[in-house]
């Protein structure tokens, strides 16, 4: 499991991301490539399951790793990294989705060069390692009834909208709102749970 | 249930992005209000919201993209060379030139101070043109690829090609084969394929050989799409058929499923 590779860190302690961040600044090039290795591939697996074409999903996740070494001095060290990165590499993947598709809408304040992020992560994430935590993730979300999953699923590797998931799904707006509500609130109260 | 309990029940959405128009404009007055409670709670909401990318199927980029992006790196680590200057002491006779050097340093300073803040926002407006030109560059591909389409559909030169679905409930979709500008196929209100699956097409040859692997894609929310091959891997003379069928997410090297659509190249 490549998640593997991430450890546990309290958030007193500077994490080897940190570090690694910190070296950027000074342009070393084998940091970025080890900041490389250990993403690069829960980047771009979530940029490809947003765009689902290899090629185009490519194009993002060098422009989101360019971005880190260009403009490192950018990214508070004090924050928690990994949901950093997978938020930039998010906003990418669907302003990309959303140029294409011409849906010029709703995540207009959301999508800025670098995202906004917990300025720590809650006491729970400490429990569990990021491969396990991923399996945890996957489990309790893969446990909702399959349209609440699927409506979470539109919300965050399409960026749909309440209203455009109802329409989809063809679902009363209150159910989808409640849905989305409810299984994030099953997910957090699930990580707490494990800690 | 008070108000501010209503606004508490927004911030998850607000984090995953996901709240119209009317309900992101009160939650964003209300944080703007200064709640701390809810803007904690966005903060964690925003943490949880990012664990939802281990959804995403474990997948590997090329060995390729990770060559790329070491070489622009270094090129730009290597960047310009700085010469430095190495300074002597001051001899003792050239006291008035130290006091003149004084005296230029605290110009220099603030004069440092000023050019700072000028690169500063040089660097910030150079950053916002290219972000700027990233979006148009991006506009363009997409105009050009929607161009490309358009001479396909209409170029006389074009073959049209149906292709009906085996299972009847699903709706039929068209193909446009140019000699030269290439393969183009869409459809209307197309069911999503399964969890972690797309549609991919695939180009069956003439003389009995594996079907050659083509485009995966996606149908949107209404269930339309358009899929576009620029150079196909074979003539249309020599493929008898095209077919579609739900491949893993990332496409197949040869099916796995039963071709759910196929349409004869006349």
């Amino acid at each position: 499991m490549f998640l593997a590779v991430f450890s546990t860190k309290g958030n007193d302690e500077v994490s080897p991301d940190a570090t690694l961040m910190q070296q950027l600044l000074r342009k070393d090039v084998s940091a970025f490539e080890e900041l490389y290795e250990r993403h690069s591939r829960i980047v771009y697996s979530l940029v490809l399951r947003i765009l689902r074409q290899g090629s185009t999903a490519e194009e993002v996740v060098q422009d989101v790793f360019l971005q880190l070494w260009r403009n490192s001095s950018r990214y508070d060290t004090s924050r928690p990294f990994v949901p950093w990165l997978l938020t930039l590499a998010r906003n990418r993947a669907l302003d990309h989705l959303r140029l294409k598709s011409e849906r010029q809408r709703r995540r207009e304040d959301q999508t800025e060069e670098f995202p906004q992020i917990a300025s720590a992560a809650p006491e729970y994430e400490k429990a569990l390692d990021e491969g396990r935590r991923a399996e945890r993730v996957r489990a309790l979300i893969g446990s909702l009834p399959a349209a609440q999953k699927k409506a979470i699923e539109l919300a965050y590797f399409e960026g749909l909208s309440h209203s455009e998931i109802a329409a989809a799904l063809n679902e009363p707006l209150g159910t989808v709102k409640s849905w989305i509500r409810h299984g994030l609130m099953r997910l957090k109260e699930g990580l707490q749970a494990t800690s | 249930m008070n108000s501010h309990d209503q606004f508490r029940e927004l911030i998850e959405a607000y984090a995953l992005g996901s709240l119209d128009s009317a309900d992101r404009a009160l939650i964003e007055a209300h944080l703007a209000s200064g709640c701390a409670e809810c803007a904690k709670a966005l903060e964690e909401a925003r943490w949880l919201v990012s664990q939802l990318a281990y959804l995403a199927p474990n997948a590997k980029p090329s060995d390729m993209l990770k060559g790329r992006l070491l070489q622009t790196v270094r090129a730009e680590a290597a960047g310009p060379v700085r010469q430095e200057t190495v300074r002597g002491g001051i001899p003792w006779w050239l006291w008035l030139g130290v006091a003149a050097l004084l005296l230029f340093s605290v110009y220099s300073a603030w004069n440092e101070q000023h050019l700072r803040s000028t690169v500063a926002n040089l660097q910030q407006q150079a950053e916002a043109q290219r972000i700027e030109r990233q979006k148009l560059e991006e506009q363009l591909r997409v105009a050009k690829l929607q161009a490309h389409e358009a001479m396909i559909w209409m170029d006389p030169k074009s073959v049209k090609i149906m292709l009906p679905p085996k299972d009847p409930k699903m709706p039929q979709l068209e193909a446009m084969w140019h000699p030269e500008l290439g393969l183009c196929v869409r459809g209307w209100k197309v069911p999503s394929p399964g969890d972690n699956r797309v549609l991919q097409l695939w180009l069956i040859p003439k003389a009995g050989g594996k079907p050659m692997p083509s485009v995966t894609f996606w149908p949107d929310a209404s269930g339309t799409f358009s899929a576009m091959v620029e150079n196909p891997p074979d003539a249309m003379s020599a493929t008898q058929a095209l077919a579609i069928t739900e491949e893993p997410i990332g496409g197949s090297s040869q099916p796995t499923s039963a071709p759910m659509w196929v349409g004869g190249v006349s």
